[in-house]
C-alpha cells in the first residue's frame, strides 16, 4: 500500500487542492494550540518533561532487566506472554492464538504495531474477519487506506466523503454528514460488531513492569468494550512499551491525552492485570527492528517515543504534505525518525525543515530534528543520497568550505540577481523557486559589513 | 535459540549503556490543597470533560434515590453496584446481557481533582460477592458515579498507592462520558461507551 515514491512527489499529489492543503493544516495546528492550552495550565509541565523523558532513558538503558520483571510478574498474574523477534512471527502468534479458539471475528482495538506488522491482511488470509473498532480507523478500514496520522488516523478525510462512505457501507441516508449522525450511526454498527466477536486484541499504551499490567487508552472505550466481552484477549507491544512502575506510567499518562489533543486524560485508562473469570489474556513483546535502533546511540532515542502524535501536529512539512507521503505507516517527524531505515526512496529524511518545533512539544524530550539530521548522514554514508543531492552536495560542500570561493560566489550571485531580469534566472533555482519569489539582492555580504561594523566599533573607542 | 534469548540478547548490546538516576518524582507528590479547593478543581475538570458532578453531601443525599426512582418509573433498566441505592436489574450472567442497561451505578474509589476522572477497579465492582462484569462501566449507555467528598486527590502522582492493584486484576480511570473527534475534528459524545456521566459526591 506504500509506494516508495520520494516525498516530494508523494506531497505533490496532496497538495493539488490547495483548499484541502490549507483545511488540513489548521485542523492539525488547532490540535497544537489545545495542546499548549493543556501544557501551559501545569505549572510543572517541563519538569513533568524531564521525568518522563529520564525514565524513558533508565528503563531503555536496562531493558532486559524490565522485560523479564514484565513477563515474571504477567506469568505469576496468569497471563500468556509471547515473544516475536519480527513481523512474521508476531502475526503467526496472533493467529495461533486465534486459531486455537476457532475464532471468526476479532475486533481491535487502535494500535500502531499491528499496522506495522500489516496483521490485518495476514489473518484476513486465514479466514478471519477483523474489525477495527476505533472510529477513525474503521472509516479508514472500510475506505482501504491505511492511517494518515496516529492518532487521528481519518484527518484527511472530509465529513462529506465520510457521509458517502457510510452510505454505501452502513447505510445511511444519502448525503447525511453530521458528524453527529455519522458517529451514532458507527457505534449502532460496531456495536453489534462488539457484540458477536470471538476475541478482541489491542495495543498497549505502557507496560508497568512491576505489577505485570497493561496500560489502554482511547476516549472512545472501544479498547474495552472489545476487551471486556469475549473471554479472549491479546495485547501486542513493542518492547519499548516497557515502563517500570505506576509512578513512571502515570508521569506518562499525565502528559499523554494533553499533548495530543489537550484534553486533561483519555476518558479511559485502564489498566489489565489478567484475565477476566473464566477468561484468557495474551500478550505479544515484539522486537521488530527495535534492538537494531537502540545500536545506534542517536536513533535509541527515538524509542522513548509515547505515540501522542504531537509531533505531527506541529510539523509544517507534515500539516503541508499528509500522513500519505511518508512511505511508511508512522508519518511525520517521529514516522522519520523511526522508518526512513526502510525507506527505498531514501528522500523521507528531507521531508523536513529542521525548525525543531516537534522537539519542543515532544512530551519525553525525543530530539527528533537531531535524529532525522543524524539521518541524512547515515543516507549520506550508505552511499544512497537522493539523485541530485549525491552530485552537487559535495560540490556545495567544497565551496562552503573555501571562504575566496563562497564569497565570490555570493558577489556573483548578488550581481545576477541585481541586474539581470527574475524571470531570467529562476529557472536555476530549481525546485526551490517553484514555490518562491528570489530574494532581494542585498548591498553587501554579511562579511563585508560585519567587517566595516567591527571596524568603526574600533575607532569609536 | 529462542525469539525471547534473542531479543534479550541484542539488548545486551545495545548502545544505551549510561545507567540513568531514576527520576525523581517525590516533588510531584504532595500538593498541598484544602479540600474546598480539591472539589473546585474537581468539579470543573468534570465540566471540562463533558461530565456532569451533583453534590448530594449531607441533606441532598435523598436526591440520589429521587433521580434512581424517577429513571425506574420512567422505564429505564438501572443496575446499581452502589449500597443502600437499589436499581431494576440484577447481575446477568453473561456480560453479553448487560446491553440492555440504561444506567449503571458504581462506586469510585477516588476521584482526581487535575483532570475529572475516577478510578474504578475489581474491587469497587465486586461489593457485593457478586461478580460484576468488568464490561458494566464501557456498556452501559448512561454512567452513574457514587464517590465520597473526601475521597478527591489533587494529582495523578497520588493515585497509586491508592489503585491497589495488588490485590486486583482490573482497573480503570474513567474521565467524562466516552467521546470521539475523528470526523473532522468535531467533538461527538457518545463513542462507544456511556453517553453521559453524572457524579453524585456524597
Amino acid at each position: 500500500m506504500y509506494s516508495s515514491n520520494n516525498h516530494a512527489k508523494n506531497a505533490r499529489i496532496f497538495c493539488q487542492d490547495e483548499g484541502r492543503v490549507d483545511w488540513h493544516s489548521k485542523a492539525l495546528w488547532n490540535l497544537r494550540a489545545k495542546r499548549d492550552k493543556a501544557a501551559a495550565s501545569i505549572p510543572e509541565w517541563e519538569a513533568l518533561r524531564q521525568a518522563g523523558s529520564q525514565i524513558k532513558l533508565h528503563t531503555l538503558s536496562n531493558l532486559s532487566h524490565y522485560l523479564q520483571m514484565f513477563e515474571k510478574q504477567c506469568v505469576a498474574n496468569g497471563i500468556h506472554v509471547h515473544w516475536a523477534k519480527d513481523a512474521s512471527e508476531h502475526n503467526k502468534i496472533a493467529l495461533d492464538i486465534l486459531a486455537k479458539h476457532q475464532v471468526k471475528k476479532l475486533v481491535k482495538s487502535k494500535s500502531m504495531l499491528t499496522e506495522e506488522c500489516h496483521l490485518n491482511p495476514f489473518l484476513e488470509q486465514h479466514g478471519i474477519e477483523v474489525i477495527d473498532t476505533d472510529l477513525g480507523e474503521r472509516i479508514i478500514q472500510l475506505n482501504n487506506q491505511p492511517p494518515s496520522h496516529i492518532v487521528v488516523p481519518a484527518i484527511h478525510m472530509k465529513k462529506e466523503e465520510v457521509g458517502d462512505l457510510f452510505h454505501e457501507k452502513l447505510h445511511t441516508p444519502k448525503g447525511e454528514s453530521d458528524p453527529t449522525r455519522l458517529t451514532r450511526a458507527a457505534r449502532q454498527h460496531l456495536r453489534d460488531q462488539f457484540l458477536s466477536a470471538d476475541a478482541a486484541m489491542t495495543g498497549v499504551n505502557m507496560a508497568v513492569a512491576s505489577e505485570g499490567a497493561v496500560v489502554v487508552c482511547t476516549n472512545e472505550g472501544n479498547a474495552d468494550m472489545g476487551v471486556n466481552l469475549p473471554a479472549l484477549q491479546l495485547h501486542s507491544m513493542g518492547i519499548d512499551k516497557i515502563v517500570p512502575d505506576h509512578d513512571s506510567a502515570i508521569v506518562l499518562l499525565r502528559m499523554l491525552a494533553r499533548n495530543a489533543i489537550g484534553q486533561p486524560i483519555t476518558t479511559y485508562s485502564s489498566f489489565y492485570r489478567g484475565s477476566k473469570i473464566n477468561g484468557e489474556m495474551h500478550i505479544i513483546i515484539v522486537d521488530n527492528g527495535r534492538t537494531e535502533i537502540m545500536k545506534d546511540k542517536i536513533l535509541a532515542e527515538s524509542l522513548k517515543c509515547i505515540r501522542c502524535g504531537g509531533c505531527l501536529n506541529t510539523c509544517p512539512v507534515y500539516r503541508r504534505s499528509g500522513g500519505f507521503s511518508y512511505n511508511y505507516t508512522i508519518p511525520g517527524p517521529i514516522g522519520i525518525a523511526v522508518g526512513a531505515q526502510h525507506d527505498d526512496s531514501n528522500t523521507i529524511p528531507w521531508a523536513c525543515t529542521l525548525c525543531g518545533s516537534c522537539t519542543y512539544v515532544c512530551p519525553t524530550k525525543v530530539p527528533l530534528d537531531k535524529i532525522i539530521a543524524h539521518h541524512r548522514r547515515l543516507k549520506a554514508q550508505a552511499g544512497k543520497l537522493p539523485f541530485g543531492k549525491k552530485h552537487y552536495m559535495p560540490l556545495v560542500g567544497k565551496l562552503m568550505s573555501s571562504p575566496t570561493m563562497l564569497n565570490c560566489a555570493m558577489s556573483s550571485a548578488r550581481v545576477a540577481l541585481k541586474i539581470i531580469p527574475h524571470s531570467i534566472i529562476k529557472p536555476f533555482s530549481g525546485a526551490w523557486g517553484q514555490y518562491r519569489e528570489l530574494p532581494v539582492s542585498p548591498k553587501s555580504s554579511f562579511d563585508t559589513w560585519y567587517k566595516q561594523h567591527t571596524a568603526a566599533k574600533k575607532e569609536a573607542k | 535459540m529462542s525469539s525471547r534469548e534473542q531479543i534479550l540478547q541484542a539488548l545486551a548490546q545495545s548502545s544505551i549503556d549510561i545507567e540513568m538516576p531514576q527520576a525523581d518524582l517525590s516533588a510531584f507528590k504532595s500538593p498541598a490543597t484544602d479540600t474546598n479547593t480539591l472539589l473546585a478543581r474537581f468539579g470543573e475538570s468534570v465540566t471540562t470533560v463533558a461530565g456532569n458532578l451533583v453534590d448530594a453531601t449531607g441533606e441532598q443525599a435523598i436526591i440520589i434515590e429521587q433521580h434512581i426512582n424517577d429513571l425506574m418509573a420512567n422505564n429505564n433498566q438501572v443496575l446499581s453496584l452502589v449500597e443502600g441505592v437499589s436499581g431494576n436489574q440484577q447481575m446477568p450472567d453473561s456480560p453479553h446481557e448487560l446491553q440492555h442497561i440504561d444506567y449503571a451505578i458504581l462506586p469510585a474509589k477516588f476521584g482526581v481533582a487535575e483532570n475529572g476522572a475516577v478510578w474504578i477497579n475489581t474491587q469497587m465492582l465486586n461489593r457485593h460477592d457478586t461478580q460484576a462484569h468488568r464490561a458494566l462501566p464501557f456498556i452501559c449507555e448512561n454512567l452513574i458515579i457514587v464517590l465520597d467528598k473526601q475521597n478527591i486527590i489533587a494529582t495523578m502522582h497520588q493515585a497509586p498507592e491508592l489503585m491497589s492493584l495488588a490485590n486486583d486484576d482490573f482497573g480503570v480511570f474513567i474521565s467524562g462520558p466516552s467521546k470521539t473527534a475523528d470526523i473532522e475534528q468535531a467533538l461527538v459524545v457518545g463513542a462507544h461507551g456511556a453517553c453521559t456521566l453524572t457524579i453524585y459526591l456524597v
